[in-house]
């Protein structure tokens, strides 16, 4: 019982960043159709961006809004320079698969040709603990969870209150008829990429921030809780996907403190084996189920 | 030939075969059946995880290396039984995945099970002595033989040869058979060949396990050469290069497998092995994935169906459709 709290702690600051990310990854691929496996190599990108600001002597939650806004640009040109291209010129389903495993590949080389085979970390102080019972945060995980909290907030508002959320559902639902309703769906992908990048930079900084090093592998390794947090909540459900994030990242940090930490990652993948066998299309899943009719 | 030169050729030559054999297996999944399986390396890994740990001889406490399943069996078996354990696997992953879900779907499961399955034995220390591998698994029929290194490469490249022609032989056999006809309208149109009364799920798990058996295969002569084997060798970027090998030799063409299979494994290996080290050491090995990713771009751009496209099927007319009516 006495890990159990303090893992319960680590689980929601996991969380929060398993949310951020993975409600950016469900957004874009609902509306778009692509499933992005290059995800969590922007990821990466964004946390060396926000790397060499930080190293150029920018205080790291500036840091943070750099690497937003470099994820945003990232994702925004990924898709019109290449992706948008394939889809085109008429790559089908898997073809839009292979092309983003191709550029994650290019993606993370890259990467490690340019900053070499070594762990990076940033000039960031932790700040003071505070203690919550036996939960122990020190202030930028706190800060972590508050900007998760703050960004699953603008997500929210976003998709019910703005003119671009309403048309973003639309356009995920059924883009055909969003087009004919007048939607104008190109530019709804446009901004779909441009938000789902600027999410995944934050996730990108606040993974450094919470784990202290990283590497050109690092958002690689993090797809995998981010999949079995989207899946979880049935693929395209941004509030599923935070349900999902929730789930797996106590699931994880307990199994953590009461097997063995590597293991963080396989049971989060066994969630997600067990999710797929009794529930293929996730917990909250009306466009998946929709979709599965479209395809 | 001076001897560096033999053993060089030998080598290139057993990586040719043994590329060959694993692309085989993927292009009969993903070519021909049109299953995504982005797991491949994992079922490579399996086999030769298996060769491995029945050639190493029981486990034994003062050993340097730990493993499960330790045995000492003679020459072939170890290599039916990699092909056994990864078929099994095969058949437990396909029961689990391959049914109900969509495509994107089951590419995604197959992708997270890669990277679990590296960390699993990585971190699993007892069941393959964990990041550090297994090593000094010994060459089959060494002893027996009696021949010098490089002669035993070449009867080794020779062994390697035989399998792969009889890969070769049985994947074709396949392809081109009903059932081969079948596989293929699954994967341009699974619910039509679902309403024609194919049990479509079944012959997906078929063809699963199938490829699976030869990946083990594949993994078993592997190893059984390199004489080694830890997580490094099967991350999952890997699998990559078996399907960039297939898109660029030509989908769902095996003789365009096995040029693809010569092209990019083989040829990217020979391509850079004389490349000096530049900038630092594995700077030359992230510019090949970055080729990889580039290759696999540019022909999914500029030739989609590689470079021997799938023949078209073709049919003898029939006497009486060819024969005019009578002028």
């Amino acid at each position: 019982m006495s890990q159990l709290i303090p893992a319960i702690g680590f689980g929601l600051i996991t969380a929060s960043i398993l949310a951020i990310a993975a409600v950016g990854f469900t957004l874009q691929f609902s509306v778009t159709n692509i499933l992005n496996l290059a995800y969590g190599d922007i990821m990466t990108a964004c946390a060396f961006a926000a790397y060499v600001a930080n190293q150029a002597g920018v205080n790291i939650w500036i840091c943070l809004v750099i690497a937003s806004l470099f994820g945003a640009v990232f994702s925004f040109l990924l898709n019109r320079l290449v992706y948008f291209q394939f889809v085109r010129r008429g790559t089908k389903l898997f073809g839009m698969i292979i092309v983003t495993i191709a550029m994650s590949l290019i993606i993370q080389n890259v990467l490690l040709a340019i900053f070499r085979p070594t762990f990076f970390s940033y000039h960031a102080s932790q700040g003071p603990s505070y203690t919550f019972g036996s939960m122990v945060f020190t202030a930028s995980q706190l800060a972590i969870i508050g900007i998760a909290a703050l960004a699953m907030l603008a997500v929210h508002l976003l998709s019910t209150r703005t003119k671009l959320g309403k048309a973003m559902r639309a356009t995920a639902t059924n883009p055909g008829l969003a087009r004919s309703c007048g939607v104008a769906t190109d530019r709804v992908i446009d901004a779909a990429w441009l938000v789902s990048g600027a999410l995944c930079g934050i996730a990108g900084v606040a993974v450094v921030l919470n784990t202290a090093t990283f590497s050109e592998g690092t958002g690689a390794t993090f797809l995998v809780p981010i999949i079995a947090a989207a899946v979880l909540g049935g693929i395209g459900q941004p509030y599923g996907a935070m349900l999902g994030a929730i789930t797996i990242g106590l699931a994880s940090e307990i199994a953590a403190s009461v097997i063995n930490p590597s293991y963080k990652d396989v049971v989060a993948f066994g969630i997600l084996i067990v999710v797929l066998l009794v529930r293929p299309q996730g917990i909250l899943s009306e466009v998946a189920a929709a979709k599965e009719v479209a395809a | 030939m001076s001897n560096a030169m033999q053993f060089y050729i030998s080598t290139l030559l057993i990586y040719l075969f043994i590329d060959i054999i694993g692309v085989l297996g993927l292009n009969l999944q993903f070519g021909v059946a049109g299953i995504i399986n982005f797991a491949y390396i994992a079922f490579v890994g399996v086999g030769a995880y298996t060769a491995a740990v029945l050639s190493l001889g029981p486990d034994h406490p003062d050993n340097f290396q730990h493993y499960l399943f330790g045995a000492n069996l003679p020459f072939p078996l170890p290599i039916i039984a990699a092909g056994a354990a990864s078929g099994i696997l095969s058949l437990l992953v396909g029961v689990i995945s391959l049914r109900r879900l969509r495509s994107d779907y089951q590419a995604m499961v197959m992708l997270v099970l890669s990277l679990i399955a590296t960390l699993v034995a990585s971190n699993a220390t007892g069941l393959v002595n964990g990041p550090a591998g297994l090593a000094t698994i010994p060459w089959p029929l060494f002893d027996q033989l009696g021949l010098s290194p490089v002669d035993y490469q070449w009867v080794y490249a020779g062994w390697a040869g035989l399998l792969a022609v009889l890969t070769f032989l049985f994947v074709q056999r396949i392809t081109n058979s009903p059932l081969g006809r079948t596989l293929r309208a699954m994967r341009d149109n699974d619910r039509a060949g679902a309403a024609l009364g194919k049990s479509i799920t079944g012959l997906r798990l078929m063809i699963f396990v199938v490829g699976g058996v030869i990946a083990g295969v594949c993994g078993a002569v592997f190893v059984e050469f390199i004489q080694a084997w830890s997580p490094g060798s099967w991350l999952y970027p890997e699998t990559f290069v078996f399907f960039a090998a297939i898109l660029v030799g030509g989908t769902a063409n095996n003789w365009g497998a096995m040029v693809g299979a010569l092209l990019v494994p083989v040829g990217f290996l020979e391509a850079t092995r004389f490349l000096p080290q530049i900038f630092y050491q594995g700077f030359i090995e992230a510019m090949q994935w970055v080729c990889v990713g580039l290759l696999i771009l540019l022909f999914l751009w500029f030739r989609p169906s590689g470079l021997f496209p799938e023949r078209p099927g073709r049919f003898r007319p029939r006497a009486e459709a060819v024969s005019r009516p009578s002028e």
